[in-house]
C-alpha cells in the first residue's frame, strides 16, 4: 500500500434533514442493479404483454363483439397493463430487500444515516420507477396494435402510482419476512395472479354467472383494472371514486404496517 | 473534560430467542485511542460492536460515539462511525469503485467529493488495476482492502474494525497494520477485534477483554504485559485452559 498522502478535505456535512444523495444512491444503486438483469427485469413482461395482447386482444378479440362501444383489444390492454405493474411493483420490492438481506448488504443502509422513512421512499420510488418503465413499454406495445388511447391521464398517473406503491409495501413486508426464495414467491403465486386474472382483466362483471359476482366485487384487483380502464377509455364497472378510496387507504395501511416493521427493525436488525 | 470516543453504560443485548448476548457490559475508549477488543467466539464482540453501529438494537442500556447518543441521534452517530465488518457484507457483483462510491453516497456525500476521496482511496489501498472487477472476483485479501476502503469513505472519526485481517495473508497484514498505525496517529480512533494476540499486542495502547457477554477485564497493554505475556493474561480472563491450548500434558 502508498505511504499516506493528504486526504481529500471533506466539506463538513450540514445536520440532515433529509438525506437527499443517499436517497437517490439508493435509486441509482438499484437501478444500476436492475441494469445488470434487463431482461428479466423489463424485456420479459413486455413479452408477456405483447403475447397477451396479440393472442387474446388481436387474434381471439378479432372474433368477440365490442364491449361498451370499444373493441376487445382496448378493453383487455388497461388489465394486462395493470397485471404487469403489479408484478413489476411486488417483484422489484420483495427481491430488493430480500436479496440485500441474504447477501447481508442491507447493513450499508443500516449503518449509513438513513431514517425507517428514507429507506422505504427509496425502496418504493425504485418501485415506482420500474413500474412506469414496464408500463411505458407495454403503452407503446399496446399503440402498435391501435390499443392505446389515454382519457384522463391525472387518474391513469394515479392508478400507475398508487398500485405501484401498494405493491411494493406488500412487497417490502413479504421480503423481510421471507427467508427462502420459496416464501418469498407465496404471496405472487397464491395470492397476486390467481386474484389478478379474475379481477376482470379479460371479462366484465355481467359476463359472469350471478352467483360468481360476488367475487369480483370483493376482490381489490377488480377495482384497480376497473380504475386503469377508466383512465383509459372511459369504461367502468363501479364507482371511481370508491375504488380511488379503497386504494388510497389501503396504501395508507400497508405503509403504516411497513413504517413499524422497520422501526422494530423486523428482519432488518439483529 | 475530553468526551470519550466510546462511551458504552450498562448494555445489554438479549436476541429475540432469548440468548443474552451481552450483558451489562460498561467500557469507555479515549478519542485517539487504539482500542484492541478480545474475547472467544461467541463472546459479544460483534454484537457490541452491531449495537454501535445500527445493526443491531440493544436490549437496554446506553452508547454514546463522541457525546452522541447512538440510539436517540442515531444518524449524526452513525456518520462518526466508519465499519469494517467480520464478514463480507457487499453486493458481490457490484464494481469496486461502486462500492465505495455508494457507501459515500449513504452518507450524504457530494459527487465531486465522494470521486476525489474514492479515487484517493483506491491509490491508497492499491486497488487501481482492479478497480472495474466486481467484488466476487477479487481475493480474499482484496475483498478486505475493498471494505476497508468503504469503511474510511466518509472519513469517520471512530473506525471499528471487526478481524481485518482475517484470511489475509502475511504481506498485506502488515501492509494494513501499517497503514492503521498510520491512521491512527493521524487522530483517528480506531477499536479493533482479532483473533490475532500479536496483531492487537502491536497496534493497540488499551486492551478489553469480553466473555460470556461481560467485560472481565480492562486496561492499558502495559497493565497486562506486565505480569507476562498477553496470551496468559488472555486466557486467565477468559478462564480457558493454558495446559490445553499448549498441549502440554
Amino acid at each position: 500500500m502508498s505511504a499516506i498522502d493528504n486526504t481529500a478535505e471533506l466539506t463538513p456535512m450540514p445536520p440532515m434533514a433529509i438525506n437527499w444523495i443517499g436517497l437517490w444512491t439508493l435509486i441509482r444503486r438499484e437501478l444500476s442493479r436492475l441494469m445488470r438483469v434487463p431482461t428479466q427485469a423489463f424485456i420479459a413482461p413486455w413479452i408477456s404483454a405483447l403475447m397477451f395482447i396479440f393472442v387474446f386482444g388481436y387474434i381471439v378479440g378479432g372474433r368477440i363483439a365490442t364491449i361498451g362501444g370499444h373493441r376487445y383489444i382496448e378493453f383487455v390492454l388497461p388489465g394486462i397493463l395493470m397485471i404487469n405493474i403489479i408484478n413489476a411493483a411486488f417483484l422489484q420490492s420483495s427481491s430488493q430487500i430480500y436479496f440485500q438481506r441474504f447477501l447481508r448488504y442491507i447493513e450499508e443502509a443500516l449503518v449509513a444515516p438513513f431514517s425507517y422513512v428514507e429507506m422505504i421512499v427509496g425502496l418504493l420510488a425504485m418501485t415506482v420507477v420500474r413500474s412506469v418503465i414496464t408500463a411505458i413499454g407495454i403503452l407503446l406495445i399496446g399503440a402498435a396494435f391501435g390499443a392505446t388511447s389515454i382519457s384522463g391521464i391525472l387518474e391513469f398517473l394515479f392508478w400507475i402510482v398508487s398500485v405501484a406503491i401498494i405493491f411494493g409495501l406488500l412487497g417490502i413486508i413479504i421480503g423481510l419476512w421471507a427467508n427462502n426464495f420459496e416464501q418469498l414467491t407465496m404471496l405472487n403465486i397464491f395470492f397476486i395472479t390467481p386474484l389478478s386474472f379474475v379481477g376482470g382483466v379479460f371479462n366484465t362483471v355481467h359476463m359472469l354467472p350471478d352467483w360468481m359476482r360476488w367475487i369480483a366485487w370483493a376482490n381489490p384487483f377488480f377495482y384497480f383494472i376497473n380504475g386503469i380502464r377508466h383512465s383509459m377509455i372511459g369504461f367502468s364497472e363501479a364507482p371511481e371514486l370508491l375504488g380511488a378510496g379503497f386504494t388510497v387507504t389501503l396504501a395508507v395501511i400497508l405503509a403504516v404496517v411497513v413504517w413499524k416493521l422497520f422501526s422494530v427493525g423486523y428482519g432488518l436488525r439483529e | 473534560m475530553t468526551i470519550p470516543a466510546v462511551c458504552i453504560s450498562h448494555l445489554t443485548k438479549v436476541y429475540r430467542r432469548g440468548t443474552v448476548a451481552v450483558e451489562d457490559l460498561s467500557m469507555t475508549i479515549a478519542p485517539g485511542d487504539f482500542f484492541g477488543f478480545l474475547g472467544p467466539n461467541g463472546a459479544g464482540k460483534s454484537t457490541t460492536i452491531h449495537c454501535m453501529t445500527g445493526i443491531a438494537k440493544p436490549t437496554s442500556g446506553k452508547i454514546e460515539i463522541f457525546g452522541v447518543d447512538a440510539v436517540k441521534d442515531y444518524r449524526e452517530a452513525r456518520r462518526l462511525i466508519g465499519l469494517s465488518p467480520q464478514e463480507f457484507n457487499v453486493d458481490t457483483f457490484a464494481k469496486v469503485t461502486q462500492i465505495i462510491d455508494w457507501m459515500g453516497g449513504y452518507f450524504g456525500m457530494r459527487a465531486a467529493e465522494r470521486k476525489a476521496r474514492t479515487d484517493m482511496l483506491i491509490d491508497r489501498f492499491e486497488l487501481g488495476p482492479h478497480a472495474k472487477k466486481q467484488f466476487r472476483d477479487l481475493s480474499g485479501g482484496l475483498k478486505r482492502r475493498v471494505i476497508l476502503a468503504r469503511a474510511l469513505i466518509h472519513d469517520p472519526k471512530l473506525l471499528i474494525l471487526d478481524e481485518p485481517t482475517a484470511g489475509v495473508d502475511v504481506e498485506l497484514r502488515r501492509d494494513l497494520w501499517r497503514y492503521l498505525q498510520e491512521l491512527n496517529r493521524d487522530g483517528k480512533t480506531i477499536l479493533l477485534t482479532s483473533h490475532y494476540l500479536e496483531e492487537i499486542e502491536r497496534l493497540c495502547r488499551t486492551i478489553a477483554i469480553i466473555n460470556g457477554g461481560k467485560i472481565v477485564r480492562e486496561g492499558p497493554k502495559a497493565d497486562f504485559l506486565a505480569t507476562g505475556d498477553l496470551e496468559e493474561a488472555y486466557l486467565a480472563a477468559t478462564g480457558a485452559e493454558p495446559d490445553h491450548i499448549t498441549g502440554a500434558a
